[in-house]
C-alpha cells in the first residue's frame, strides 16, 4: 500500500518566462485514488503531460513506478482533457491500435477491448465508426482506450466533463472497481462532490504550486470550519448561541450555523436549555468546494 | 523500433483503402487497357496516331510567292497548297477560312530564310508548320525542283530518321523503329506520374498529421510513443504506400505490354535505359523522404486542416517549380535553369525525374544533385522532427515563425 507509484520532486516547467509549474512535489501511493485539483490554469495539465513524458520538465525529477517517465509509459494509462479519437476508424480498430502502441499484443488487445466495451455497454458499437457515436459514447470509448493495455497507473484528466448523470454514475462505479482491482488512479476533476466521493488523498494546485496536500479527511478536519445543520419545529430564536459566528437561514425552518471554535455539543446544550424543539441536528463540515475557494482566494490576496 | 512498425502498418492499412488512392492506382492500368484496345483498332498505328495528335499540320495552306520559285506548285502538293496572286487575297482567304494559314515567301527568301506565316491563331499554326516534316519537304522540293534524285531530296528535308536498337533484342528480329515522340513522351509521362505520387502520398501524410492534431488524438499518441517514432512510422508507412502505387503501375505496364505487340513501341523506351529507372527510383525515394518530413511538419504546425494545407502549399510550390517549367525541360533538358533546379535540394528530385528520361544528363549534375539531397535530408529530418514535436502540442494558436526558429536553434 505504501509503494510510491508516482513521485514528483521540485518539478518546474516554464513557458516563455511564465512559470506553469513551480517547484511542485507530491507522491501517489499504490492502490489509492489521488485527486489532482485546482482552478483552470493552475498547472494540472502541464504536470500530467510532464508525467506522461510528452515534454520534459525544466527542473526537478519525476519517478513513475520507480522509473523515468519514458520507461514507464507502457504501464500508464492516460485520458487527456483534450479529447479525441480517429473519427473515420472503427471503434475496435482504434482501441486495438492505441493498445498496440503501448506494447500490448494485437490478439490480447482485441480480446481486452471487447471485454471493456462490454463493461461500458458499447460492445454492439465495436464495428461502427467513431463518428457515428454520440459524444457521451465517444467519451466512454476514450476512457476504455486508456485501459486496454492494462496499466498499473491510470491518469484521468477531467473524465466526467460532458457526461450525463447516468454515465457519471457508471464511470464512478468503474473507478471504484478499478481501485478494488489494485489500480492506482490520479484523478483531475472540477466536480468536488465526485472528488469527495472517490479520492483518498489530494493535492490542490494554484498558480503552479501545491497549496493543499494530504489526506482528504485530514484536510477537511483541518480547514473546514465546523458547521451544524438543524431543523426546528416552528420558528425559533437562534441568536447568541455559544461559538456561532454565522447563521444562514434556509427553507423550511432549516438553518446552517457556522462555528468558530466551540463544539457542536455546546450549541446543542444551549438549544435544549432554550427549549427549542429540534427535528434534525446534524454536525457537518463545509463542502470541499468551499475549502478550496477560500484557500485559493486567500492565496490570491497575498 | 517495434512501435515505428506498428505505426507504419497502421498508416499503410488505413490509407490503402482510401478511394482517392485506389482510383489513382487504377488509373495507369485502366489507361493501359484503353491504349491496348485503341491500338488494336488502329492496327499498330499508335506512333503515327500520337504524331498526328501532337503535330498536326493545317490541311489547307495558302502561298504568296514573291520569289517566284514556288510557281507553279508541284502536282503532288496542289491538294494542300494554293497559290494567291498577292498578300491581300491570301489574307482574305485566311479570314474566310478557305485556308488555315498563309505563307508569304519574300524575294530575299533564299538569303534570309524568312517566311511570313499569317493565321488566325497565335503562333500555334506557325509552330506546327515549322516543325512539320511535310512542310520541309514542300520547301525542298520546290527550291530544288528536279535538280536532284527524289530520294536525296527527301533526305535533305528529313535527314535523320531515328532507329533505336535494343542490345538485348539484337539477336532476334533486329532493330526496331521507335518513334521519337513515343520514346520521349512515355518515360516523361511516367516521370510525371512518379512526381505526382510523391505529392499525393506526402499529402496523405499532411492529412494524417493534421487529422490527429485537429482530432486531439495526438495527446494520447504522444503519451505512448515519441514524436520521432510517430514521424518515422508515418513516413515509412506512407512511403510504402507510394511504392505500392509505382509497383502496380510499372507491373501493369509490363503485363499489358506483353499482350499487345503494338505496345512494344512503348515498352522499348522503358526497357532500353534501365539506369534511368534506377536513378528515378533514387530520386523518388529521397524526394519522398524530404517532402514527407516537410509535410509532416506543416501538418503539425497548422491548427486546422486548411491552415496546414496553406503551409504545405509553400513546399509543394517549390517542389513543383520544375513541373511548372516542364516546357523548358522538354525543350532543352540541359539548359541552365533546369540545371539550377537540379542542384537545389528541394527541387532536385522533381527536376531530375523529369530531366533524366529526356536526355543524357551530365554525370556531374547527377552526382551533384544526389550529394545535395544527401546533405539536405538529415538537416530537414532533424529540424523537421523538432518542429513537428513542438507544433503537435500547440492547440488553438499557430506558432510564430520566431518560435519555430527558436525551436530549431535550441534543439
Amino acid at each position: 500500500m505504501n509503494q510510491e507509484m508516482l513521485k514528483l520532486s521540485n518539478l518546474v516547467k516554464r513557458y516563455d518566462g511564465f512559470t506553469a509549474v513551480d517547484h511542485l512535489s507530491f507522491a501517489v501511493f499504490e492502490g489509492e485514488v489521488f485527486g489532482l485539483l485546482g482552478p483552470n490554469g493552475a498547472g494540472k495539465t502541464t504536470t500530467i503531460r510532464a508525467v506522461m513524458d510528452i515534454f520534459k520538465p525544466d527542473e526537478g525529477d519525476i519517478a513513475v513506478l520507480g522509473h523515468a517517465p519514458a520507461e514507464a509509459r507502457a504501464h500508464v494509462g492516460y485520458l487527456p482533457e483534450e479529447r479525441g479519437l480517429y473519427r473515420d476508424l472503427r471503434v475496435l480498430d482504434v482501441l486495438v491500435y492505441l493498445a498496440e502502441l503501448k506494447g500490448t499484443a494485437r490478439s490480447v488487445a482485441h480480446k481486452r477491448a471487447l471485454s471493456w466495451l462490454e463493461r461500458v455497454e458499447l460492445v454492439e458499437w465495436a464495428g461502427n465508426k467513431v463518428k457515428d457515436l454520440s459524444r457521451g459514447m465517444q467519451q466512454k470509448v476514450q476512457f476504455v482506450a486508456s485501459l486496454v493495455h492494462d496499466p498499473q497507473l491510470l491518469i484521468l484528466d477531467e473524465p466526467f466533463a460532458g457526461l450525463d448523470p447516468i454515465n457519471v454514475g457508471l464511470l464512478k462505479q468503474l473507478i471504484r472497481e478499478l481501485q478494488q482491482e489494485g489500480k492506482t488512479i490520479v484523478l483531475s476533476a472540477h466536480q468536488m462532490n465526485l472528488v469527495e466521493a472517490l479520492c483518498d488523498r489530494i493535492v490542490l494546485l494554484n498558480r503552479g504550486q501545491a497549496v493543499l496536500y494530504g489526506n482528504l479527511s485530514d484536510i477537511k478536519e483541518q480547514y473546514a470550519p465546523k458547521t451544524v445543520r438543524l431543523q426546528t419545529d416552528g420558528p425559533a430564536n437562534l441568536e447568541g448561541l455559544p461559538g456561532v459566528v454565522r447563521i444562514e437561514p434556509r427553507d423550511g425552518q432549516v438553518s446552517v450555523l457556522t462555528l468558530a471554535d466551540g463544539s457542536a455539543q455546546d450549541v446543542l446544550r444551549a438549544l435544549v436549555e432554550r427549549g427549542v424543539v429540534l427535528k434534525t441536528f446534524e454536525v457537518g463540515t463545509a463542502p470541499l468546494e468551499e475549502i478550496f475557494i477560500s484557500v485559493i482566494k486567500e492565496g490570491s490576496r497575498e | 523500433m517495434n512501435k515505428v512498425w506498428i505505426i507504419a502498418r497502421h498508416e499503410y492499412s488505413i490509407n490503402v483503402r482510401r478511394a482517392g488512392f485506389i482510383v489513382m492506382t487504377a488509373l495507369v492500368p485502366i489507361l493501359g487497357i484503353i491504349g491496348l484496345l485503341a491500338s488494336t483498332f488502329l492496327g499498330g498505328q499508335v506512333p503515327a496516331f500520337l504524331e498526328s495528335q501532337f503535330a498536326s499540320m493545317p490541311s489547307k495552306i495558302g502561298v504568296v510567292d514573291e520569289l517566284g520559285t514556288f510557281t507553279p506548285i508541284l502536282p503532288a502538293y496542289q491538294e494542300r497548297y494554293t497559290l494567291f496572286g498577292d498578300e491581300d487575297a491570301g489574307r482574305n482567304a485566311v479570314r474566310q477560312g478557305d485556308v488555315t494559314a498563309l505563307l508569304v515567301i519574300p524575294t530575299d527568301y533564299v538569303n534570309s530564310g524568312k517566311v511570313m506565316i499569317v493565321s488566325k491563331d497565335s503562333g500555334l499554326t506557325a509552330a506546327k508548320i515549322e516543325d512539320s516534316s511535310s512542310a520541309r519537304q514542300f520547301f525542298v522540293d520546290h527550291l530544288l525542283r528536279d535538280q536532284l534524285d527524289p530520294a536525296l531530296r527527301q533526305r535533305l528535308a528529313n535527314p535523320v530518321n531515328p532507329v533505336l536498337v535494343n542490345l538485348a533484342d539484337e539477336g532476334g528480329a533486329g532493330g526496331k523503329g521507335v518513334d521519337a515522340i513515343a520514346s520521349i513522351m512515355i518515360p516523361y509521362f511516367l516521370a510525371i506520374m512518379l512526381v505526382l505520387t510523391i505529392f499525393v502520398t506526402s499529402g496523405y501524410l499532411l492529412r494524417s498529421v493534421a487529422d490527429e492534431k485537429v482530432n486531439r488524438v495526438i495527446e494520447v499518441l504522444l503519451s505512448s510513443v515519441s514524436a520521432w517514432d510517430l514521424l518515422a512510422g508515418k513516413v515509412l508507412g506512407l512511403g510504402a504506400l507510394g511504392l505500392t502505387q509505382v509497383v502496380v503501375w510499372v507491373g501493369s505496364a509490363l503485363v499489358i505490354g506483353r499482350f499487345g505487340s503494338v505496345l512494344h513501341d512503348i515498352n522499348i523506351p522503358l526497357l532500353a535505359r534501365p539506369e534511368v529507372f534506377a536513378l528515378c527510383l533514387v530520386y523518388y525515394l529521397t524526394g519522398f523522404l524530404m517532402y514527407a518530413v516537410l509535410m509532416g511538419s506543416a501538418g503539425a504546425l497548422g491548427t486546422t486542416m486548411q491552415e496546414s494545407q496553406q503551409l504545405a502549399g509553400i513546399f509543394s510550390f517549390v517542389a513543383a517549380l520544375p513541373m511548372i517549367f516542364a516546357g523548358f525541360v522538354f525543350a532543352n533538358p540541359n539548359m541552365i535553369l533546369v540545371r539550377i533546379f537540379s542542384w537545389f535540394p528541394l527541387t532536385a528530385p522533381t527536376a531530375m525525374m523529369l530531366r533524366i528520361p529526356m536526355a543524357e544528363v551530365p554525370t556531374i549534375d547527377i552526382i551533384g544533385s544526389i550529394v545535395m539531397i544527401l546533405l539536405a535530408t538529415p538537416i530537414i529530418l532533424w529540424a523537421g522532427s523538432k518542429v513537428f514535436r513542438m507544433g503537435l502540442l500547440m492547440y488553438g494558436k499557430r506558432p510564430t515563425m520566431r518560435q519555430v526558429w527558436r525551436t530549431i536553434r535550441e534543439a
